[in-house]
């Protein structure tokens, strides 16, 4: 029987297995709806101009067959897979498309998007810059405000700050709601495995913000109601790294006999833990975005005012949220996951595996390249992995 | 039945890319015999066929294995196991019990390779080539082709050389037109081979030396049959290695020690009565298969 309570984790099983039915809905009803690119445009602000923000994420079981024209095979393949799903007319509901400058083939994907995409309504790149120094948040402020008069212009109306207020608050909202989802996986074994936790963040990604709230606390109804089945497994795994918008890895992982229990990815935790603070005004986007969003592509150098530099410190600095959720979660194994060729983390690699050997926490590094045949050769060293937890 | 004395010895089946090996141990977990043979396109029949032939060598019955555990690339191919293991923990605990004191183990087989690290006996760490064939057995395979010679006469005669050439590319299709062209500006075969050795274990021990390389090292797998590599990698590494009598079977060994730890360990909590049911069913689909 379907009830209310258990409306939740099903679902969001729906809308993962077809991202961009509801979203059609709502722009037949009238509303547009805006694709972004990666964590760094400021969605509060497509919020608050009365519109949708929908994450434009790839597909690792459709092959790249058509990017190729317009993109090199030595380049990320998760946004490779964008541009190739975007010229085969796979967003074709999207009002506009936006881009930021997280990385260099961050950038130069929306350009492809405006240039190759047929009918590529509205198109803004925003550049970001890569420390979080205070003259590099002001700059970045200066960018989301040029996105904030591009998105005026295609409304016909002009963003109030009582609107923008209220879109950051139900932004906030969400990320406390799926916070508290997170604390539901400190159990052992937890009580929400890692691919329905999935479906639940990709589900926010492709939703309304409020829509997506009444999802979360319907979720989180339903699984606090579930009992904690007694199987306890031999490993609570973290998985960090870039984008993972698929349910096969963390089922590959899975598979082994661990738990995954807490993420550090741009689909999970990165995307949700930091707040905009008050007055929620454009700095205050800025501040969040730039600084308080713990992705490599910004470098946190905070130690800037500083006039003895350490290594270890350094590392503590970049690094010790990850020690926190290590002790919060009871992890005790870190999978560093990556798409090929990504500079961003992949230069981040040595020094965290540093970081997590003076902590005395095991890790292991894979690469996959962004398609579901390419993880059943990882398998077996996951799984040897978890057998030296053991 | 139930209070029957239990089946005093233990299997381990490796189910490689290349080659299927298995090992029987008794319950000092000495090793009883083991047999070698290739792994072909069907991994089923492969795993019976190899059960079948060491049973037969060391001369008992399947009933009289008490636990079996499977291993390798095929390891989920081997349908009268009662466990499956990685090769990586299960190689790390064949060499441990051939050199207790091993501290690094570089395994090169037909289509991987893999560096261990070990501690006590238990490995802490490891690495495999995750990308092509560069580094591996099917490396030598096609220099072996290239230059017209048997893969087990390639090792001596690389040994009379002491300028090998060298092979820089890292792909192994680049490299064996590499090893073309040194033929065509008339470089002497036995520097080309020894090239060849130096090329290999270079990709390798690339690979080690990102884990750290701690004495002492053992050298496994089938190519570490080859006196050619054996030199190249003592030259590559610095240090001498030392290679198992067999160095194919360490995989199979260690699964084979390891399911007779973990038979053990059943026995210690009360399990070992499910483990003999599920033992028999497993003996009658594995002769319903022989037939």
């Amino acid at each position: 029987m379907v009830t209310a309570t258990t409306k939740g984790l099903s679902r969001a099983h729906e809308i993962y297995a077809d991202r961009g039915k509801r979203v059609r809905e709502l722009r037949k009803a009238g509303k547009k709806i805006i694709g972004y690119i990666c964590l760094y445009p400021p969605i509060e602000i497509i919020t608050a101009m009365g519109m949708v923000p929908f994450r434009i994420f790839g597909d690792m079981s459709e092959p790249i067959t058509v990017a190729d024209k317009v993109s090199t095979t030595v380049v990320c393949p998760f946004l490779r897979s964008i541009i190739d799903l975007g010229i085969k007319g796979k967003f074709d509901f999207l009002d506009g498309a936006v881009g930021a400058h997280t990385c260099d083939i961050g950038m130069t994907t929306i350009i492809a998007w405006r240039d190759y995409i047929k009918d590529a309504p509205f198109t803004h790149l925003i550049d970001v810059p890569h420390t979080d120094h205070a003259p590099a948040v002001d700059y970045f402020e200066g960018q989301i405000n040029f996105f904030k008069q591009h998105i005026e212009e295609l409304a016909g109306e002009k963003l109030s700050g009582d609107k923008l207020k209220k879109a950051c608050e139900l932004h906030n909202k969400q990320r406390k709601l799926v916070r508290d989802l997170y604390d539901l996986r400190k159990s052992d074994p937890p009580r929400l495995n890692s691919m329905e936790n999935l479906e639940v963040m990709v589900s926010l990604f492709s939703l309304p913000v409020e829509e997506g709230n009444e999802l979360l606390e319907a979720v989180i109804r339903e699984v606090k109601e579930r009992s904690i089945k007694p199987a306890k497994k031999k490993a609570r795994l973290l998985v960090w790294g870039p984008v993972f918008d698929n349910t096969s890895l963390y089922e590959l992982v899975e598979s082994t006999g661990a738990d995954v229990v807490v993420d550090d990815t741009c689909v999970g935790t990165r995307a949700f833990w930091a707040d905009v603070k008050a007055p929620y005004d454009l700095h205050a986007l800025a501040q969040r975005y730039l600084v308080d969003i713990k992705c490599p592509r910004t470098y946190r150098d905070t130690q800037h005012q500083e006039t003895e530099r350490s290594y270890d410190k350094d590392l503590d600095s970049r690094f010790s949220y990850i020690k926190k959720a290590v002790t919060d979660w009871h992890v005790n194994g870190v999978v560093l996951q990556s798409v090929k060729y990504c500079d961003t983390h992949g230069y981040e690699v040595p020094n965290l595996r540093h970081y997590l050997d003076t902590l005395g926490i095991p890790s292991i590094y894979i690469e996959h390249d962004y398609s579901e045949r390419s993880l059943a050769p990882i398998k077996t060293r996951v799984e040897a992995f978890v057998e030296t937890l053991g | 039945m139930e209070n029957a004395t239990p089946a005093l010895f233990f299997a381990g089946i490796d189910i490689g890319s290349t080659m299927s090996k298995a090992v029987v141990v008794d319950a000092q977990g000495a090793m009883r015999g083991y047999v070698v043979g290739p792994t072909g396109a069907e991994h089923r029949r492969r795993a019976n066929k190899v059960m079948e032939d060491v049973l037969l060598k060391v001369g008992i019955t399947l009933d009289q294995v008490a636990y079996i555990i499977s291993t390798g690339y095929g390891r989920v191919n081997v349908p009268f196991a009662d466990k499956q293991v990685t090769e990586l923990t299960c190689h790390a605990r064949g060499v441990a019990s051939l050199f207790p004191d091993v501290r690094t183990a570089i395994d090169i087989g037909g289509q991987d390779a893999k560096v261990l690290k070990i501690k006590s006996g238990r490995l802490t760490d490891f690495l495999t080539n995750d990308k092509c064939a560069a580094g591996t057995g099917r490396f030598l395979e096609v220099a072996a082709e290239t230059l017209g010679l048997e893969l087990n006469e390639m090792g001596q005669i690389s040994l009379q050389s002491d300028t090998p050439v060298k092979i820089n590319s890292l792909c192994t299709i680049f490299a064996q037109q590499e090893i073309i062209s040194r033929l065509s500006e008339g470089q002497p075969l036995t520097d080309i081979l020894a090239g060849v050795y130096i090329a290999v274990t270079t990709r390798v021990v690339k690979l080690a030396r990102q884990l750290k390389v701690e004495p002492p090292v053992v050298f496994t797998g089938g190519v570490a049959k080859n006196s050619g590599m054996v030199k190249a990698m003592e030259t590559v590494l610095g240090m001498p290695v030392l290679v198992p009598e067999e160095p194919l079977i360490t995989g199979a060994l260690g699964a084979a020690i390891l399911a007779r730890d973990e038979a053990f360990k059943l026995v210690q909590d009360g399990h070992y009565k499910i483990q003999k049911k599920q033992l028999s069913e497993a003996y009658i689909e594995f002769t319903e298969k022989k037939l």
